[in-house]
């Protein structure tokens, strides 16, 4: 999700480099064909339109950065931030046009500036189009009057005219190029979701089909012991009764497995779970995880993570709780310490982990090793470790 | 919180009737635990423990009105007592929620009454149990892509505030909830902050 966001950001920068190069290569063209232009007092004019056009150009950016930020709200336009940028586009134009009488100065800085705001397409559209059409017979005036006065630079008004009535036009089909890759960007995301959902229907099947199987086996088992109690036979009714559990325990295991079939996250993820956890229960928890920590097993890690996690949550006693996941040399390595509540064990007393705590770990232990890895505990006065380790090479990354 | 002699004394909340009255039948039968009220819903269990202060209250996590974790943030700052959640299906977040709010133990409702009691015996000794199942599915949440700002904002709009009255809740200029709302929508890939609302409740985000 993070990843996509980044690519429309370049997409976006992108996007607003290129309608800003347009207008800057543009106020640069106005200022050149004053310079050449036969207008009055012709340095401080063009000197005048090129600052107020660099003024012009970065009262666009708010516009822009609107545009990127629309939340789909109806409320449409927020006049307080367009309001501004606006009049400057306007005073500019006048200026402009004031200094140097040319109709398409005094209409394309307000022209492009209404086209940044965020109207419904078909509105865009059609005012693109009019407002296109606008500049191309201001052009056509400015170029019979204005300039036809010093007919050598006619032939430079040319791409200045060009480029004053393509603006809004240009502007508009790139915000619009904008828009096609954010609707692309939402067209992947929600494939994925289809497919997410598809593989829930599935699921259901599955559930289905499991929970029916399971059911049929519970009937049978109540209805053999209701057989076998009419005939007093209590003990093997018994019998039966326990099975019918365990069934109904198989049961809802199956259901489970299923519905955790596909839930994994990264192991990073995971560790900032286990923190937020232990934080949650007023441990003060801290994580020292590489930034390459997703590239370690998590077959073997996840368990781990999950069994340390819950043993420092169960017995509660400690204060502080570090968990590492880090990666030295040619192997990973998973280390959490917590500290031993001095009131639960006192000092000097031998630790004593609990039965099923020390299953546990012997079950990740024995896991360990068969990927060619170890796990130690260390018990200490007032801490408590437990540091897995796993040869880098010697198991697939998931 | 218990002495040998002593009964532990167990109030016990869930919807679901059938549920509520096997159970307590069944740890009727476990020799040291008593049960002293059965609710059918979060206010009733407040109530009820507030006037009976039992040792242990055995609540179901999913109950209408208060859930389980409500009333045990209601009864933490009322009453001296323990929490154990049952729940047949725990929704992201709300472990670190019920651990949050002093919760001592946490268990799937598959586990049997024999189970229930060893934990509630845990839980009343001062110990915390949180079934590994649970805790396991605790950490394969998926983590939120969003800042605390942005889980704020959210938090406010989703429970109907306009732009400008998030703004002024939080102290912010309009322009930058706006942003932050756009923040939220892209890293979410919604198009609306309703469908972002319900995303994030969904996942337990806010």
């Amino acid at each position: 999700m993070r990843g996509l966001a980044s690519g429309v950001r370049g997409a976006w920068w992108y996007t607003v480099s290129a309608i800003l190069f347009f207008e800057l290569v543009l106020v640069l063209t106005w200022t050149a064909t004053l310079f050449q232009g036969g207008v009055p007092s012709v340095g401080v004019g063009a000197g005048a339109v090129a600052i107020g056009g660099l003024l012009w150009c970065a009262s666009t950016l708010p516009l822009l950065s609107a545009y990127r930020h629309r939340t789909g709200d109806p409320t449409a336009v927020q006049w307080r931030t367009v309001l501004a940028p606006i009049v400057i586009a306007v005073g500019y134009g006048v200026l402009a046009f004031a200094l140097s009488g040319s109709w398409l100065l005094l209409v394309v800085p307000v022209a492009q500036s209404v086209q940044l705001l965020d109207w419904p397409r078909a509105v865009r559209l059609r005012m693109v189009l009019a407002v296109t059409a606008l500049l191309a017979c201001l052009w056509v005036i400015d170029a019979n009057g204005l300039v036809s006065a010093s007919s050598d630079s006619a032939n430079g008004y040319f791409a200045t005219g060009f480029l004053s009535a393509a603006l809004p036009l240009m502007t508009v089909l790139s915000l619009w190029w904008w828009d096609v890759l954010i609707a692309l960007d939402r067209a992947r995301v929600s494939e994925a979701r289809l497919a997410a959902t598809q593989e829930r229907l599935n699921l259901a099947t599955d559930v289905h089909d499991l929970q029916g199987h399971h059911l049929q086996v519970v009937a049978l088992q109540l209805e053999l012991t209701e057989r076998l109690l009419q005939g007093d036979d209590h003990a093997a009714a018994l019998e039966q009764l326990q099975a019918a559990r365990v069934s109904v325990d198989e049961a809802r295991q199956g259901t489970r497995d299923l519905a955790t079939r596909f839930r994994s996250v990264p192991l990073r993820d995971e560790l900032a779970n286990a923190r937020d956890l232990l934080r949650a229960a007023g441990i003060a928890a801290e994580t020292v995880v590489d930034a390459n920590a997703d590239d370690a097993p998590a077959s073997v890690f996840g368990p781990v993570i999950r069994e340390t996690t819950t043993n420092v949550l169960r017995h509660g006693g400690g204060r502080h709780t570090t968990l590492r996941l880090a990666r030295s040399g040619d192997l990973w390595r998973y280390e959490i310490t917590n500290d031993t509540d001095a009131a639960v064990y006192t000092p000097g007393s031998q630790r004593v982990i609990p039965g099923r705590e020390r299953t546990g770990l012997d079950g990740l232990a024995r896991r360990a090793k068969e990927v060619g890895g170890t796990l130690e505990i260390v018990a200490g006065e007032k801490d408590f470790t437990v540091i897995v380790t796993v040869p880098v090479s010697e198991v697939a990354t998931r | 919180m218990t002495d040998g002699s002593t009964k532990i004394r167990v109030l016990i909340a869930d919807d679901e009737a059938m549920i509520r009255s096997a159970l307590a039948a069944l740890l009727r039968l476990e020799g040291d635990i008593d049960v002293i009220a059965e609710c059918s819903d979060g206010a009733e269990a407040v109530e009820a423990a507030e006037r009976l202060k039992p040792d242990v209250c055995l609540l179901d996590l999913e109950m209408p009105g208060l859930d389980g974790v409500e009333v045990a943030e209601r009864l933490r700052r009322t009453v001296t007592t323990r929490f154990v959640i049952v729940t047949r299906h725990a929704r992201p977040g709300v472990l670190r929620r019920a651990l949050a709010a002093g919760v001592a133990g946490f268990l799937p409702k598959s586990r049997d009454a024999g189970e229930v009691a060893a934990v509630i015996r845990q839980v009343a000794a001062g110990g915390r149990y949180i079934d590994p199942e649970i805790a396991a599915d605790a950490l394969s949440d998926e983590r939120c892509p969003l800042t605390n700002r942005e889980l704020d904002v959210l938090r406010l709009g989703s429970n109907g505030a306009t732009t400008a009255q998030i703004a002024r809740a939080l102290s912010l200029a309009p322009g930058t909830v706006r942003n932050h709302i756009s923040a939220i929508l892209t890293k979410l890939s919604v198009d609306t902050r309703q469908q972002a609302a319900i995303m994030a409740r969904e996942r337990g985000w806010i």
